[in-house]
């Protein structure tokens, strides 16, 4: 009877691979190592891991390809871990299926939150939730009503669907792609500047100051994330 | 000795050039040929003729490659000018009166028009290839100049990193426990500053090497300073910054992984070098035609002497001890590279509390409505 969590990293760093380790392993997780992608692989569906740390930079195999492979026979949740500078990448591989990211250097607290935001979204809830709180927001998606310190807010159609598609999903960053396709359907236009004002505008709503928000962060070239409850 | 090794440097006769050569001396030719034509069925004075087909051969030596073409050419119009245009037609006869002259004439002509112009494309590739190499040497110079900067910085918390592991790995056992967290702070946050060098120079490669610019796209103002915002309280969680911004959306053209950069930099360096418990003050504000964006720290302020000297990289290292790491001199010169590449420009000044770091974007003709 093993109630601990696996934790399967793919990276080839080996001090980097060790410090994750270490980390790991005081937060109560079980940890399982692999240097090489095709390693990682073989362990992933031999091991059945609860969340996968993926090195995008492995020697022997594009980072996307492993994400798509993974895919193909597993919901695992991925977390992929990244060099600063590459938004393009990270959106490739978000897209592809990857659940979130962290850019590199990361703290172990930074990490930690990740993992558990991963895990929780990779088990859903028997019934949906049925509203997010945090600080003084409240959304109830029932009524579909947002309160903000008890009043209530005010929002137009879409507004309201993306607030409460980050809401749904809080902690994980959403990409540009995914809001477009979610909002506006597959066949938008290219450009997210529609998606950019939106955002704009549910801000000068919910935040007291945009520039300093406490709801959702903005990850640059990325996409939104909701702030948890 | 540079002249001759360029000239050996002669690009070879390609095919693709060969091509073209037979192709322009056709087509004048042809051009000379109807003209004449045209002359002669009309006028039939063909005095007119061999002016013609100077002029095809002086066009053909100065559009083409080498001498051959213009030679082939000459050569070519003096045996068509007589089979063609003198009596009797169409048959040759050298026998005719003054023929050698005509001859001779238009071959030098030719060959004549093939030397110079060939000389002068000769020269201006030889001009063009030595300011492309005092230009390579330029930039070759700046780029040494920017490694020597940069590994003076590096070097400095490195030795710190390696003195403070090797001292708590060699007294371990001497060592009071609180020595030892004092140490690892100490070489936590000197990799801090060599991880922060680090991105400032990742960012810097970005910038197009060749055209110095970057790929812009609209951004949303608050987005940026947020993201900056949030990125500099992780790095320096006890500070407060003090916000203001425009309260319309405004889009910029920009990089805004670079211009965070440039925030996060300017906000560093105002707590660095403010040294005062007043918040930091980041102001936005827009015009019609720019966005001004002003870091204000309430410290000593920036000695007058070194506020034009300040973004050139490495200034604070002459005037101070060389060995200050605080000394921002490669954080501020990629301000100014980043903020060039996107057509503004930045600066420093005093006020009576302190000192304040401006930069200045366009706007842009895009606008969104």
């Amino acid at each position: 009877m093993n109630e601990k969590l696996t934790a399967l990293i793919i990276e080839d760093e080996k001090n980097i691979c060790r410090f994750i380790e270490t980390a790991l392993s005081k937060e109560g997780y079980q940890t399982a190592k692999a240097y090489t992608a095709s390693e990682g692989l073989s362990l992933i569906s031999s091991l059945c891991p609860d969340v996968v740390l993926l090195d995008l930079g492995l020697p022997d195999m594009d980072g996307m390809e492993i994400i798509r492979k993974v895919r193909q026979f597993s919901h695992t949740p991925i977390i992929v871990i990244s060099a600063r500078t590459m938004e393009a990448e990270k959106v490739a591989a978000l897209d592809a299926g990857a659940d979130d990211y962290v850019t590199k250097p990361f703290g172990t607290s930074e990490l930690m939150a990740r993992i558990r935001t991963a895990l929780r979204h990779s088990r859903p809830l028997k019934e949906e939730r049925s509203e997010y709180r945090c600080g003084g927001l409240v959304i109830d998606f029932e009524k579909r009503l947002i309160c903000l310190d008890r009043e209530v807010i005010h929002l137009t159609q879409i507004e309201y669907k993306l607030v409460s598609l980050l809401a749904r999903q809080a902690g994980k960053v959403l990409t540009y792609d995914y809001l477009m396709q979610q909002i506006w359907g597959p066949y938008s236009d290219g450009s997210n500047q529609i998606l950019r004002v939106n955002m704009a505008h549910i801000r000068r709503k919910l935040e007291k100051n945009p520039a300093d928000p406490q709801y959702i962060f903005t990850e640059i070239g990325v996409g939104y994330r909701m702030r948890e409850e | 000795m540079i002249l001759s090794d360029l000239r050996d440097r002669r690009p070879p006769i390609t095919r693709t050039l060969l091509l073209h050569n037979i192709k322009i001396t056709l087509c004048y030719l042809a051009m000379a040929t109807l003209v004449s034509s045209a002359f002669f069925v009309l006028s039939s004075n063909t005095a007119n003729v061999d002016i013609i087909y100077i002029m095809a051969i002086v066009l053909i030596a100065r559009n083409t490659e080498g001498y051959i073409p213009g030679i082939t050419a000459a050569l070519f119009s003096v045996l068509l000018i007589n089979m063609v245009f003198t009596y009797p037609y169409m048959s040759l006869n050298f026998t005719l009166d003054g023929y050698p002259v005509t001859f001779l004439g238009m071959t030098l002509i030719a060959s004549l028009t093939s030397t110079l112009t060939t000389q002068l494309k000769e020269q201006t590739r030889i001009l063009n290839e030595r300011e492309h190499m005092l230009m390579e040497a330029e930039k070759e110079k700046m780029r040494a100049n920017l490694l020597r900067a940069i590994s003076h910085d590096l070097r400095t918390p490195l030795t710190s990193i390696i003195g403070t592991a090797s001292s708590y790995l060699e007294q371990d056992p001497v060592l009071s426990e609180q020595d030892k967290s004092l140490l690892v702070a100490a070489i936590a946050d000197d990799a801090q500053w060599l991880l922060h060098m680090v991105e400032n120079l990742l960012s810097v490669t970005r910038i197009d090497d060749r055209t110095a610019s970057v790929k812009t796209s609209l951004e949303p103002l608050e987005e940026v300073v947020s993201s900056a915002l949030v990125r500099f309280y992780k790095r320096m969680p006890d500070t407060r910054v003090q916000v203001e911004i425009p309260d319309e959306l405004i889009m910029i053209p920009m990089d805004a992984t670079l211009i965070e950069q440039v925030l996060i930099n300017l906000l560093e360096n105002a707590v660095c070098h403010g040294g005062s418990p007043v918040p930091i003050r980041l102001s936005v504000s827009a015009g019609k035609s720019e966005v001004r964006f002003s870091v204000r720290d309430f410290g000593c302020g920036i000695d007058p002497g070194s506020l034009t000297a300040l973004f050139d990289g490495c200034s604070s290292a002459q005037n101070h001890s060389s060995d200050s790491r605080k000394g921002m001199g490669i954080g501020l010169s990629i301000c100014k590279t980043i903020i060039t590449a996107h057509h503004g420009h930045i600066f420093a000044e005093n006020h009576p509390d302190g000192a304040e770091f401006t930069f200045i974007l366009p706007l842009g003709e895009t606008s969104y409505e």
